[in-house]
């Protein structure tokens, strides 16, 4: 699903931020990325996302070579891949719904073909009475789910979420994780950046850890 | 509480409110056009008009003598002119004009009054060809010389050619005008375009971050500008409209014409010529905002 060989990451001129990362996500696995600030968790999962080019290593990405591959075959690739970004990156202009709705629409669907399924996913977050809300009108949790949303709805076939309960109640919190182990259970191969402790360990899944760039310690948690 | 059902908004960029410098920039730029189409409508129908009134004309002056009684030598001349033109092949009408009808012609010149009418003014005849009849003027013209020594034979066409040439100068600048207002056009709506993208950088990066073509996003782009230029280029073109029509109402608010200039009024089917200012305008700020964005998007990742 995603390989990493020797990849690593300079902003312009500035230092590494990731020093030879090397490693495999199976198809459908669940994995933790952890790590103390400033480790590199955002980078990592910024190139994993093809928001950025890395400075140097290879990266396959369903199975495409991204130094080879067509840049017209980016968006294709983008679009199997859902991501919570750790600032939401909301459209303040646009309802919760249609920020929802946005990578179903993107990938050509209709308002009818879409709005239920839409709809149901914003109840089952919490946010069925506040759908048609923009986004500076909700909390910052509430904010959280509606991005976390947004990166579910197409079910894809590979979900990044930096942070992704940062901001929400232990509660929310665990309907968000049963949501994620959900959506790993229908196919999708799941990387949560976190700093939750109680989530890694609620979730007892693979864990890959970022100390100063580098990926240090790649482990399994245990019953 | 059940979900508020209401349609979803199709726009991906928000709405600006009110009127944006580029919308005014646009409706002024499509005044200017409308106005310099409107002139070369205007030159041309009048170019087209002085050709057509004096199609298959001809006009014979008979000048002052130098010496002697003028008025028996005009008349005796010009009666000799027209015996000539009345029986020439191909010529069906030969009139002298009278007195009164030269004065008015010369009146826009040089006005009324007891002055012109003491002025030695030449007696004019009009004849007209049968259409498709061909006259020989250069031999016609010497008949003319041999009957009425002071007789001019004007078949109009060095008035005509002089005309054309300046109706078409007109045209042409209206033209050259018009090709400048698209080039600053184009280049006001790619550094709005630019400025857009900029303002909306988030948005375009988040769509293409989720894996929005190209396309896509060029076509919210490109969608804003054709409709903020359309609505602008209606109002500027819209406004030259009124303007034309309100330059051939003037008379009726007591504004006397220049009778030697055409009158600045547009017809209706010319005033519907205005309405292709604003969707040439459309079409260039589609063009350059789609061009544009496209070019922006290929420098991202």
């Amino acid at each position: 699903m995603v390989r990493f060989e020797n990849v690593g990451m300079r902003y312009g001129p500035g230092p590494e931020v990731l020093r030879d990362v090397t490693f495999i996500l199976e198809a459908g696995s669940f994995t933790f990325l952890t790590g103390p600030s400033g480790a590199g968790k955002t980078t990592l999962l910024k190139l994993m996302y093809l928001a950025e080019p890395p400075s140097r290593g290879l990266i396959t990405l369903f199975g495409e070579d991204l130094a080879t591959a067509k840049r017209s075959a980016f968006p294709g690739l983008r679009r199997r891949i859902g991501v919570v970004f750790q600032d939401f990156r909301l459209l303040d202009h646009l309802s919760a719904f249609e920020n929802v709705s946005l990578p179903l629409r993107l990938s050509g669907g209709r308002d009818d073909d879409y709005r239920q399924d839409v709809e149901e996913l914003l109840t089952w977050v919490g946010l069925g009475d506040r759908m048609h809300a923009p986004p500076p009108t909700l909390s910052g949790g509430e904010q959280q789910r509606v991005a976390i949303a947004r990166a579910v709805v197409g079910r894809p076939d590979l979900l990044l979420a930096d942070e992704p309960t940062g901001n929400v109640d232990p509660e929310i919190g665990q309907r968000l994780i049963r949501l994620f182990s959900e959506l790993n259970r229908l196919g999708t191969t799941v990387l949560i950046a976190t700093h939750d402790r109680g989530l890694i360990e609620q979730a007892r899944a693979k864990e890959m850890r970022l100390v100063d760039g580098r990926l240090v310690e790649l482990r399994t948690q245990r019953n | 509480m059940s979900p508020r059902k209401s349609k979803p908004s199709r726009h991906i960029l928000p709405r600006e409110k009110g009127a944006a410098p580029l919308d005014v920039v646009i409706a002024v730029m499509a005044f200017l056009a409308a106005i310099a189409l409107g002139a070369s409508l205007v030159a041309n129908r009048t170019a087209e008009g002085w050709r057509a009134g004096l199609a298959g004309r001809l006009t014979v002056q008979i000048l002052p003598p130098d010496s002697g009684a003028p008025q028996p030598a005009l008349e005796r001349e010009t009666n000799a002119a027209l015996a000539v033109l009345r029986n020439t092949d191909g010529i069906v009408h030969a009139a002298p004009l009278s007195q009164d009808e030269t004065m008015k012609l010369v009146e826009p010149w040089l006005g009324k009054g007891t002055l012109v009418s003491d002025l030695p003014l030449p007696r004019l005849i009009d004849a007209t060809i049968l259409p498709g009849a061909r006259v020989d003027l250069a031999t016609l013209r010497k008949r003319l010389k041999s009957a009425a020594p002071d007789s001019v034979l004007d078949d109009h066409t060095h008035w005509l050619a002089q005309l054309r040439g300046l109706a078409d100068a007109v045209i042409w600048s209206a033209y050259g005008i018009l090709a400048l207002i698209a080039v600053a056009t184009a280049a006001t709506v790619a550094f709005a375009t630019r400025a857009g993208l900029q303002a909306h950088h988030e948005i375009v990066a988040l769509l293409h971050q989720m894996g929005a073509h190209s396309g896509f996003i060029a076509r919210a782009f490109d969608r804003h500008y054709l409709l903020a230029t359309l609505v602008a280029a209606l109002a500027g073109a819209g406004a030259a409209a009124l303007l034309f029509v309100t330059a051939g109402s003037l008379e009726y608010v007591g504004v006397e014409p220049v009778s030697f200039l055409p009158p600045l009024t547009l017809h209706l089917k010319e005033l519907a010529w205005l309405a292709a200012v604003p969707a040439g305008a459309g079409l260039i700020a589609w063009v350059t905002a789609r061009l544009s964005v496209m070019a922006a998007l290929r420098e991202i990742y």
